[in-house]
């Protein structure tokens, strides 16, 4: 049809634009970063010929089906899971859900926790505007592992991200008490936030928690007088006024109750607490939650002796 | 006729087909040269499988020759703009079934260039010519042989081409069929066509051909006027005759005796087509009795042998 | 400019052929059922339905658009050659490379008109259940189009010189490699040998990268889409087509017509 020259021009522009083209088409996935990987399934993967997505829903739908199963036992059946959500995850990392699925159901081991917080981990790498899986591995960092700093570290993050809770505020607050740099650092922190943040809801939060890290730290005032209190007269006091009674008080007087609700004992933890809150400025751990966290603390122990041997 | 210019040129043409793994290849063409003058209806004749079709399909660009030239109207056949002046109807032609056969010319006038405007016009005339205007609205599927061979010969004529070459035209086809093709063909030369036709069909090279070439095996044996050539065919009768008596023998000219077998009282006889009523005459008369008169006609094969014995090329 | 006319005649001629078979009906009728169980596979889910929805649309119309431009594609050019059909064209004014392109394009409009009309279906179902449909859906659908022009490309090179199964075969075969040629290069960049990262980086260039081609997911799961993840493809699939076309050219023109 066209000559020679007309021909030759033709595959000479045809092969600059495929070599161009190719040279800029988006060869890695824009999140596929080494941390972003739950599971490595590569090999799995040249399987789905290209339909990664579809058969990522069906190992969806397959977990589904799993959990949703009438006499489901979710215990047995969470190693299936977890290597269901890997699939999924490893296959569509796009997927939302599934992330908190995993995070939800994989709690009844140490390893489980652990998996559970590789695939949060990818869904943070490919969500990271989103504060929930931030919010779960958090979660999982703190209640079943024991690992306040790195929980405190995913909840400072979860804080920054739009829509998240005001709550996430004083909870990290919170976290940041118990770790290494105690009260100190949680009212450093909320200052922080409050100097920040804008949003005059947010910034009521935190105002309450200073109010309560405040509170926290005079009670803890009251527990070294109380301590005193016990060396001197050889017994506890009845109530915390007698902190400030009889000839020689060990406190002239009390620090005020920011709420004016007075200090009083705690019957069921014989704690020094506000009135006003009733209890001590700490994260809630229910026993059996603290059990667990022991329980799985043995676990890494026994893991990391068999990985040595 | 000899004066006119060729418009179609085949020198020392030569075609070798690879065969498959571990097949020996096929050589298809050794050689090959002849001409075709303007106006001219050209039989290529030869038994099948002789090279006939390999040839034209050279000629129409749709086999490449490994050594030799081929032109056509002075182009080299490799070429296809010089195609808008050629027509061309394949042996057993196929065409898309799905479409009707105005739409099936209409497309091959396009595909040839037609302008748009004269399109229409052209098909509706070549429907009319072969006699199709009443079946132009029917589907190819429900056309009979006959009417596909026609369509094809319409399609070849769409651009109203200076040459027409023909694969087998009559092949497959009814007697009333191969009578209205060879009209056809009759018409096309006297609207001044070049007609190159491939056919193994003897009666047809009689009827029409003003020129022909024979291909055996590849190889060109003779080239040139077909009634010199059939005149070399000796169409011969064989007789078988019973109690005979041996005067007959002797009375029968000596042409007869040369074909004589015997075996007792019943002797076979081949004699030339136009003695036989004579010879039968004299058998009958002499008390003879006829078991059977077969007329041989001669095959293609002994007749090329003839052609080639009788002077080869001229 | 009659080339393109003759061209345009063979390409309408092939489409015509396309709409006339009976086969392409029933194929895209299997994929539009497809497309419908969508609805059924995401009620099994109780989150991210429309996801899991539009998931198994796209995936039954990347599969049929793919496997009706192999089958159908070859079929209809083989067809012309064992029919005969093709003696009568090339025996016209008209260049093998001219009946090639206008195959090609043939075929192309008409695989383009059946991915409409399963995108069609598609967006109905979309519709119906109250899934998303952006910019983006388009975009995918485009570039499974893209995607169609090369493998159907690709179909014709094969087809200009072996027989239907093989080229159906060959054409499906390097469909398949060519979805897992990135994962086959990202395999060789591993290798600590130089020679084997040189020689998979070479059959990436050569191979089909047709996984750039798969905007299906960005398009379900509403990620972000740069104008460059479309239009790179798309100068992708034009430069890489081109080129199998002419290497199918090539060996059509020296092909004999026995």
């Amino acid at each position: 049809m066209a000559p020679l020259a007309v021909r030759g021009l033709i595959a000479v522009a045809a092969v600059a634009t495929t070599v161009a083209a190719q040279a800029s088409l988006p060869v890695v996935p824009a999140a596929e970063r080494p941390e972003a990987r739950a599971s490595t399934l590569r090999f799995g993967r040249l399987a789905t010929l290209g339909f990664d997505a579809l058969v990522a829903d069906y190992r969806w739908l397959q977990a589904v089906q799993v959990v949703g199963h009438e006499r489901a036992d979710l215990v047995a059946a969470a190693p299936a899971l977890a290597t269901l959500v890997e699939a999924v995850v490893e296959l569509d990392p796009w997927v939302d859900h599934p992330y908190r699925f995993a995070s939800v159901l994989l709690t009844h081991s140490r390893d489980q926790v652990v998996r559970a917080n590789r695939v949060l981990e990818r869904g943070i790498a490919y969500h990271p505007d989103d504060w929930r899986n931030r919010f779960y591995l958090s979660f999982n960092h703190f209640f079943y592992l024991n690992q306040a700093e790195d929980a405190a570290r995913e909840l400072e993050r979860a804080v920054e991200l739009p829509g998240s809770p005001r709550y996430l505020g004083r909870l990290l607050a919170r976290l940041r008490s118990e770790g290494s740099g105690g009260l100190e650092a949680a009212r450093t922190y909320l200052e922080e936030l409050l100097r920040q943040n804008e949003d005059p809801w947010k910034q009521a939060e935190y105002e309450k928690a200073l109010d309560e890290i405040e509170t926290e730290q005079r009670a803890r005032f009251l527990d070294q007088a109380r301590e005193v209190f016990v060396k001197r007269n050889g017994r506890d006091i009845q109530s915390v006024e007698e902190l400030t009674a009889g000839p020689s008080p060990v406190l002239r007087e009390l620090p005020p109750d920011i709420h004016g609700w007075g200090w009083v004992i705690d019957e069921k933890t014989q704690q020094i607490v506000s009135a006003y809150y009733g209890r001590r400025y700490r994260v809630n751990l229910h026993p059996i939650d603290l059990e667990r966290r022991e329980q799985f603390s043995k676990q890494a122990t026994g893991s990391e002796e068999g990985e040595s041997r | 006729m000899s004066e006119r210019r060729a418009v179609v040129s085949v020198e020392a043409l030569s075609k070798q087909f690879q065969g498959g793994i571990g097949r020996r290849a096929k050589r298809a063409l050794r050689d090959v040269t002849f001409s075709v003058r303007e106006g001219e209806i050209f039989g290529f004749v030869g038994p099948n499988g002789a090279g006939k079709t390999t040839t034209l399909k050279i000629l129409m660009g749709l086999i490449r020759a490994d050594a030799g030239r081929a032109t056509v109207l002075g182009h080299d056949v490799r070429e296809t703009e010089f195609r808008r002046h050629v027509g061309f109807l394949p042996e057993a032609p196929y065409f898309y079934d799905y479409l009707t056969g105005r739409e099936v010319l209409e497309f091959y006038a396009r595909v040839c260039g037609v302008e748009r405007a004269r399109r229409r016009e052209r098909v509706e005339t070549l429907l009319e010519w072969v006699g199709l205007s009443h079946a132009g609205d029917a589907r190819l599927r429900t056309y009979s042989k006959g009417m596909l061979q026609r369509v094809g010969i319409a399609q070849a004529l769409v651009h109203d081409p200076q040459v027409v070459f023909l694969d087998e035209p009559m092949s497959g086809l009814d007697p009333i069929g191969r009578k209205e093709i060879r009209d056809l063909v009759v018409r096309l030369h006297a609207e001044g066509k070049t007609v190159f036709m491939n056919t193994h069909i003897l009666s047809d090279v009689e009827m029409l051909c003003h020129r022909v070439a024979i291909i055996v095996q590849g190889e060109i044996r003779y080239e040139g006027d077909p009634h010199a050539m059939l005149e070399g065919e000796v169409r011969d009768t064989d007789v078988v005759l019973t109690g005979v008596a041996p005067a007959l023998i002797e009375s029968l000219d000596a042409s007869v005796q040369g074909g004589l077998r015997g075996v007792g009282d019943r002797i076979e006889l081949r004699v030339p087509h136009k003695a036989v009523g004579d010879l039968l005459g004299k058998a009958l008369a002499a008390g003879a009795e006829v078991v059977s008169v077969s007329p041989r006609r001669a095959t293609l094969e002994s007749l090329f042998l003839t052609a080639v014995e009788q002077g080869g090329r001229q | 400019m009659s080339g393109i006319e003759r061209i345009l005649a063979i390409a309408g001629n092939t489409v015509r052929e396309a709409i006339r078979h009976r086969v392409l009906y029933t194929l895209v009728f299997f994929a539009l059922a497809l497309i419908g169980t969508g609805v059924l596979l995401a009620s099994l889910s109780y989150v991210e339905r429309e996801r899991i929805l539009q998931d198994v649309g796209f995936a039954a119309i990347r599969v049929f658009a793919v496997a009706i431009a192999i089958f159908v594609g070859i079929h209809l050019v083989h067809r012309e050659v064992d029919r005969r059909t093709i003696f009568t064209i090339l025996s016209k004014p008209i260049a093998r490379s001219e009946f090639l392109l206008g195959k090609y394009f043939g075929l192309l409009v008409t695989l383009w008109l059946q991915i409409a009309v399963m995108g069609a279906g598609f967006v109905v179902i979309s519709m119906l259940a109250g899934a998303p449909l952006e910019v983006a859906h388009a975009a995918a659908l485009g570039l499974v189009a893209a995607e169609v022009a090369v493998v159907v490309s690709v179909a014709l090179l094969f087809s200009a010189f072996t027989t239907p199964m093989l080229a159906s075969l060959f054409t499906a075969g390097l469909w398949l490699i060519g979805h897992l040629s990135r994962d086959l290069r990202a395999l060789g960049a591993q290798s600590e040998s130089d020679v084997v990262r040189r020689a998979t980086e070479a059959v990436y260039r050569v191979l089909p990268d047709l996984s750039a081609f798969d905007l299906t997911v960005h398009a379900a799961r509403g990620l972000e889409i740069a104008a460059s993840d479309v239009v790179m493809p798309l100068a992708y699939a034009f430069g890489y087509a081109t080129l199998v076309l002419f290497a199918a050219t090539w060996i059509f023109e020296r092909r004999d017509f026995r």
